[in-house]
């Protein structure tokens, strides 16, 4: 088992959950398809400004064995994920 | 070379540039410069690579290496002992005209072995709006006096011909008179210590120590990226003017002890000065590089060799002349800050040894307020609101974000106390403090920003006008890191007084406390006149983790610190309060209710 991130990691080639272990995507694979994902509008969470854009999601990745937030980013409706890949 | 002789040479280059700062802060007057810490020096060799990176806004460092080596190009067979060049163009090396770059040779028994250079944001270049950061030109001809390479002392002596020719250009001419005496004294004491050394080693021994330092740290740099993962990042950075969205995409690659900045896939250049050229571009995204990865090595040629940077030209990271570039150091150049900073973060998260570095980013928005107009004293003031360099830290894999907590371009940036912009400027703060539910919610909370309003008081004109460029209004920009949240955004708010004519409260704590029509503005300049105020905010650094997970007694005491409020707990970290105390029972329940929430897919691609 190889650290991927803080919350995945990577064995036999695939990415998994590092708090259940549960695979998610081999290794050449995108495993955010395979998250769940829900997202938050920024204009909604407490302390938003006055002038934040209304679109504005923090898209969130969770582990869909166990529930870990696995990941998060800042993305406007359409945009693809933002994809990130180690190698080891 | 024995170790201890390269060792002493190698304090000794510290200790010139530190002493180099000081002279800066000690002869600039404004604010910017000795109490917003908006400055940098450093030492280069004789052909203008990056010997000794200084303290202070680091995407200069490669910037003024290549302004050394255009002066070079320019000037050749007529640089002489003594002299002292000026370099402000941003087509050429510059990030942007006010940042004006003094460099400076250093001469040995007549012969050329190191430049010296540094710069501050000067008091007034000459553009459109007042104090540099011109939100309302068109072009790099409505941004005030550019120059790529004009010799401004020549063998010792001042040109006064060039002098009196800059100073004719700019508003409050003896403040950029005092700006470049600052410059000239810094690379006078620069040159000077530099001679000390010079003379007591040799000059083959102090050039073999400067070519062994160069060697060492791209050996040690190259060392530490074999030791982290190979792969690929991204990150993605949105810039709003006007309505108009800019994104700057980041995918870095690692492979083996290289690694590559790839920006295609940026948004094209913007009419809107936001724009960066790619000098600045560089500068940018090796200003996270070297705290995050060369903490330990020093900053010099060495570590720019291992780093490629790909970005496609005529976008918003690269932009062609004569596109505006004055808002670049608070627009494309900060983005391109965050991005790097994210997947810098991303790829120190993925290593077991080097996890405990990895960081959230950290204040993601500059806000350039320039005030200006005529002062208590009688005299035209203007400024910046120098609240924008107190920053926000991003969360780190150990602990949360510092409050208030700088930034990571700036290592040694801050802010002027109240007092001395309420002795520059015809302002009253009604308050400054930090910014309730700024900082990214996570397993370890980004730290927050910060919010403060001003009003007029004994203003000779009643009152004055500032230039916004506020872009970061709109999108969070403080990334958080495997599954942290961003940091909270900025406002700018111009509060209207009613028409009753009524004051705003002396001690208002907030702006729900403020009386009047509350506009936000952004881009422009703006009046601040009469029982107005201003209100401005900024934002917090990005978390670290599941805000989920996060003990719930931190985030009680997060809320009796006021850094969260106790909507933000129960909503965001599903911690409930009863009074000061923690709800367990609730606060289990809560929590679960968010975990089955999460687990409900909604979104789609
Ligand atoms: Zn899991």
């Amino acid at each position: 088992m190889s650290r991927v991130s803080m919350t995945l990691a990577r064995e036999n080639g695939r990415i998994c959950c590092a708090s259940c272990k549960m695979p998610l995507a081999g290794g050449s694979e995108s495993w955010k398809a395979r998250a769940i994902l829900t997202e938050v509008s920024v204009a909604r969470l407490p302390g938003a400004g006055l002038g934040v854009e209304q679109e504005v999601t923090i898209r969130r990745f969770s582990c869909p064995s166990c529930g870990a937030l696995l990941d998060s980013e800042t993305a406007l409706p359409g945009e693809p994920f933002l994809e990130d890949v180690v190698l080891g | 070379m024995d170790p201890i002789t390269f060792s002493i040479i190698r304090h000794r280059l510290f200790r010139v540039v530190e002493e180099a700062v000081i002279t800066l802060k000690h002869v600039s007057g404004s604010a910017i410069t000795n109490e917003g810490h908006d400055l940098m020096v450093s030492l280069y060799r004789a052909d203008g690579s990056l010997l000794m990176g200084g303290v202070g806004f680091l995407h200069h460092l490669t910037s003024a290496s290549e302004a050394c080596k255009a002066i070079i190009r320019r000037f050749e067979g007529d640089i002489e002992e003594g002299d002292i060049f000026l370099l402000n163009d941003p087509y050429t090396a510059a990030l942007h005209t006010s940042d004006v770059y003094l460099v400076a040779p250093i001469h040995h028994d007549g012969r050329l072995i190191a430049w010296s250079a540094c710069f501050v944001h000067v008091f007034d270049i000459g553009a459109m709006n007042p104090g540099g950061f011109a939100p309302d030109a068109t072009d790099i001809f409505s941004e005030g006096f550019s120059s790529p390479g004009t010799k401004l002392v020549s063998r010792g002596r001042l040109r006064r011909d060039v002098w009196e020719t800059l100073l004719n250009m700019v508003r409050g001419p003896e403040m950029v008179a005092l700006d470049l005496r600052s410059m000239i004294a810094c690379n006078n004491v620069a040159r000077e210590r530099m001679l000390t050394l010079v003379n007591k080693y040799g000059t083959e021994t102090v050039d073999e120590a400067f070519r062994r330092l160069i060697e060492q740290s791209e050996q040690r740099l190259r060392e530490r990226l074999r030791e982290l993962p190979d792969g690929r990042w991204q990150s993605r950075q949105y810039l709003e003017v006007k309505g108009e969205v800019f994104r700057v995409l980041l995918t870095m690659s690692k492979a083996g002890d290289s690694l590559t900045f790839d920006f295609t896939g940026s948004s094209p250049q913007s009419r809107f000065s936001v724009n960066c050229s790619k000098w600045a571009s560089l500068g940018g995204l090796f200003a996270p590089l070297f705290p995050l990865l060369c903490y330990d090595i020093v900053w010099n040629e060495g570590v720019i060799r291992p780093i490629t940077m790909i970005a496609p030209e005529g976008t918003i990271v690269n932009c062609t002349r004569p596109a505006p570039v004055s808002v670049a150091t608070v627009g494309a150049i900060q983005s391109v800050n965050n991005a790097a900073c994210s997947t810098i973060g991303k790829m120190l998260m993925a290593s077991e040894k080097y996890a405990a570095e990895a960081t959230a980013v950290w204040h993601a928005n500059h806000f350039a307020i320039f005030m200006f107009g005529n002062n208590q004293h009688g005299r035209l003031a203007i400024g910046i609101l120098t609240e924008t360099f107190a920053g926000s830290g991003g969360a780190r894999s150990f602990a949360d974000g510092v409050d208030v907590g700088g930034e990571i371009p700036n290592p040694i940036s801050r802010m002027a106390n109240i007092e001395t912009i309420e002795a520059t400027f015809p302002i009253r703060y009604l308050f400054r403090r930090r910014l309730q539910d700024s900082g990214g919610p996570g397993f370890y909370r980004g730290g927050t920003g910060g919010e403060l309003a001003i009003v007029p008081h004994d203003a000779p004109d009643g009152g004055l006008h500032y230039v916004v460029s506020g872009k970061g209004t709109k999108f969070p920009q403080s990334e958080g890191l495997s599954g942290g949240y961003p940091g909270g955004v900025n406002d700018y708010v111009w509060v209207k007084a009613p028409t009753s004519g009524v004051n705003a409260d002396p001690f208002a704590q907030g702006l729900p406390d403020m009386a009047g029509e509350k506009v936000p503005v952004s881009w422009g300049v703006f009046p601040l006149m009469g029982q107005d105020a201003l209100y401005v905010r900024w934002n917090g650094g990005g978390g670290i983790g599941d805000p989920l997970e996060r003990e719930p007694a931190a985030v009680a005491r997060d809320v009796v610190d006021r850094a969260v409020s106790p909507l933000a707990a129960e909503q965001v970290y599903g911690v409930v309060l009863a009074g000061d105390k923690i709800d367990a029972e609730r606060t289990r329940a809560r929590r679960a209710t968010l975990r089955r929430e999460r687990m409900a897919q909604e979104g789609t691609r």
